[in-house]
């Protein structure tokens, strides 16, 4: 019985039994592994790190998808950076006022592997009608479009990596330019505990591009250790000051059923922690 | 004077069967001998995990018998984790040692799964601020050496007066040096370098300790160990001896690591060119080698090794010669002022030794192709002990 043993940090890690390996593709400077394992169904590995599995994808998700689309309350266009695995696609879909998905992905070997093996982050997303799939960079993508969009969701891997780009100053401009008025990004933002650079520089490029902007946390198991964090970046502030009342009235209304979405913590998963609030440079949650 | 080792011609057949098989120049390496050679470092220096030094044969054949038998490895490149990679090896068990680093390189090296690196500088130390939660740093110090061939902390490593220092900033950055490592030098003619590098080393762990800081857990001690070209070299037991002992003295929370390259696969490593060019001139014999100074024999110029030679013939007579590289240029000589029995235009030259640091460093001068490696599964049997080369009374030809 073989063990996959996650390669993210030095001193500290996850380690998974391989009940079953199911899929192995060493090619393009990259490797990429999706096996199964008993605790957490099928896992899906890209150089040594954990990406996505079936047990705890919806948590994940449900957070990346449905708080920026109930925020924003009216979202009709949506564009997916990444997010080749489906799953993010999979809840925009669960949407009914959405009238247009947008999706750019690098590499349409990983939506292959991923309908194949991981059937059930997709659910037959990628054939709903309002799916525009793009096969391209996405900082390319975005640079070029002329198209624009009240919400941008980037589902990326880590900043070492393919993702890089997507954690780039001239990505986040560039999606402020595609942003409609009343428009929100979404972003990955990596487990802050362990990757506290990864938000600070984060924070930093969006201060100086948008108006408001803020983390949201979620705890994912497998992005071992503690909260992970979405970042949050709009010129319309009011988008992170509704309250509990409006948030519960928009989750009704959308008729969407999650398994760890609810209004409140959609509320409370923008207090942050002191220090991640120190290395976001902000001196509290509420106002500023 | 060097003395190349004349092989009766009738124990040349296996190796002129190969020759015409493969073409020469080939580098043959037998993977048998290197297992030979790790399980021998293994049992002289016991407990310690041997990381293979791939620079010194980069070849994804070698990386897979040694994975085999458990080694991990250490690179110094982008381009050699990549050979990693196809060769499927877990980076769990790599380690980065190039002091000096691009930021790329780094990445590189994390996104491979690869999580340890060696610093022995400031500069380089802030270069891993933004990975600083992902990392381990051996802090690399310097120990020169007037005993090894090659000294290799000239260039390289942190005085072990300056280390306190940098062991305290990495903490202020929140940057964790797991442990302490040395290349003293390779091809090492005492283990004395060592021993003393181990000692001292102790005393900066203990101190660290003492200080309430984060234990160091990790020694690495490099490479190295030394194998016979022109002259005898100590068993690698009686080498290792004296560092095993003051590996000891560590506190028992250190693991001892080391960089073997060169051990684990010269003694492995055997050149075969041929002749292709023949002339007389100013009273001696020219040959005209296949490969040279710029190929195979290029750890002549960058490794200072002279590595045995060989060739097969019967007669007893010997003729003042001259072994000589392909290339135009006049440094491109192998062997000069050497006794030789007379040698004709195909015939093969032999070199032993050749596993480290040859087809490594060999250079495309004059846009001739590399040497081919072949690696193989041990000797013929009849083939593994050659007879040592009789001394014949080496007589001038008269002019
Ligand atoms: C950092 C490092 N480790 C290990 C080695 C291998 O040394 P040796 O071939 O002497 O064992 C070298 C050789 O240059 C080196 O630079």
């Amino acid at each position: 019985m073989n063990r996959f043993a996650e390669t993210l940090y030095d001193s500290y890690g996850q380690e998974f039994r391989v009940d079953e390996l199911l899929y192995e593709d060493k090619t393009d400077h990259q490797h990429l592994v999706i096996f199964h394992n008993a605790a957490f169904g099928r896992v899906m590995a890209l150089d040594g790190v954990i990406q996505t599995t079936e047990k705890d994808e919806f948590i994940y998700h449900e957070m990346l998808v449905h708080v920026p689309l109930i925020a924003h309350g009216g979202a009709g266009r949506v564009l997916i950076i990444g997010g080749g695995d489906g799953a993010a696609l999979r809840e925009v879909a669960k949407h009914r006022q959405v009238d247009e998905i947008v999706m750019v992905e690098i590499d349409s070997g990983v939506i292959d592997v991923c309908r194949k093996y991981l059937p059930g982050h997709s659910a037959g997303a990628f054939d709903d009608p309002r799916l525009e799939l793009v096969i391209e960079d996405g900082l390319e993508y975005v640079t070029r479009t002329d198209a624009k969009f009240d919400v941008i969701i980037t589902d990326s891997t880590d900043p070492i990596g393919p993702g890089e780009s997507l954690f780039g100053e001239r990505f986040y401009r560039a999606c402020h330019g595609r942003l409609l008025p009343g428009g929100v990004l979404a972003t990955q933002n990596g487990v802050c505990f362990m990757q506290l650079e990864e938000a600070a520089a984060t924070a930093r490029r969006f201060r100086s591009i948008y108006t408001d902007w803020h983390f949201y946390s979620a705890a994912v198991p497998t992005y071992v250790g503690g909260i992970m964090v979405f970042g949050w970046a709009s010129d319309d502030p009011q988008l992170r000051r509704l309250t509990r009342a409006e948030i519960g009235r928009r989750y009704l209304q959308s008729g969407i059923e999650t398994r760890y979405y609810t209004p409140e913590i959609h509320r409370a998963a923008f207090a942050l922690p002191r220090y991640l609030l120190e290395a976001i440079g902000k001196a509290c949650n509420a106002a500023c | 004077m060097r003395r190349v080792e004349a092989i009766h011609p009738g124990r040349g057949n296996y190796f002129r069967d190969l020759a015409r098989i493969h073409g020469t120049p080939v580098l043959l390496v037998d993977s048998q001998k290197i297992r030979h050679q790790y399980l021998a470092l293994k049992a002289a220096l016991p407990g310690v995990k041997l990381y293979y030094a791939i620079k010194a044969l980069p070849h994804r054949q070698v990386i897979s018998v040694l994975a085999g038998l458990g080694a991990g490895f250490e690179i110094a490149s982008s381009g050699e984790l990549e050979l990693l990679r196809q060769v499927r090896i877990n980076p769990r068990s790599t380690i980065h040692t190039h002091p000096i680093k691009r930021d790329r390189d780094i990445r590189q090296a994390l996104r491979f799964g690869c999580t340890t690196f060696v610093i022995d500088n400031t500069e380089e130390l802030l270069k891993f601020i933004p990975y600083k939660h992902r990392i381990g740093l051996m802090l690399r110090l310097s120990f020169r050496s007037d005993d090894a061939v090659v000294d290799l902390s000239r260039k390289f490593g942190c005085p072990p007066e300056d280390a306190p220092e940098l062991i305290r900033l990495a903490a202020r950055l929140g940057i964790h040096i797991k442990g302490l490592s040395f290349h003293v030098g390779s091809q090492c003619r005492t283990p004395d370098m060592h021993v003393h590098a181990v000692n001292v080393c102790n005393q900066i762990i203990r101190q660290t300790h003492d200080l309430g800081a984060a234990p160091m857990s990790l020694l690495d001690i490099g490479g190295g160990f030394p194998v016979g070209y022109d002259r005898q070299v100590p068993s690698i037991e009686t080498f290792t001896a004296p560092i095993t002992q003051t590996l000891k003295q560590l506190p028992l929370h250190v693991t001892v690591a080391a960089e073997p390259g060169r051990f684990l696969v010269a003694p492995a490593g055997t050149a075969l060119v041929s002749v292709i060019g023949k002339a007389w001139r100013e009273g001696r014999f020219w040959y005209y080698l296949d490969d040279g100074i710029y190929g195979l024999f290029s750890g002549q110029v960058f490794d200072h090794a002279r590595y045995p030679l060989a060739v097969f013939s019967a007669t007893g007579r010997r003729y003042p010669g001259v072994l000589a590289g392909p290339t135009c240029d006049s440094i491109d000589v192998i062997a000069e002022n050497v006794m030789l029995p007379e040698l004709h235009i195909g015939d093969i030259v032999l070199g032993r030794q050749m596993g480290a640091y040859t087809i490594a460093s060999a250079t495309g001068f004059n846009s001739l192709p590399p040497a081919k490696v072949v690696i193989l599964d041990g000797w013929r049997p009849d083939e593994t002990r050659l007879a040592p080369a009789r001394t014949m009374p080496a007589k001038p030809r008269p002019a």
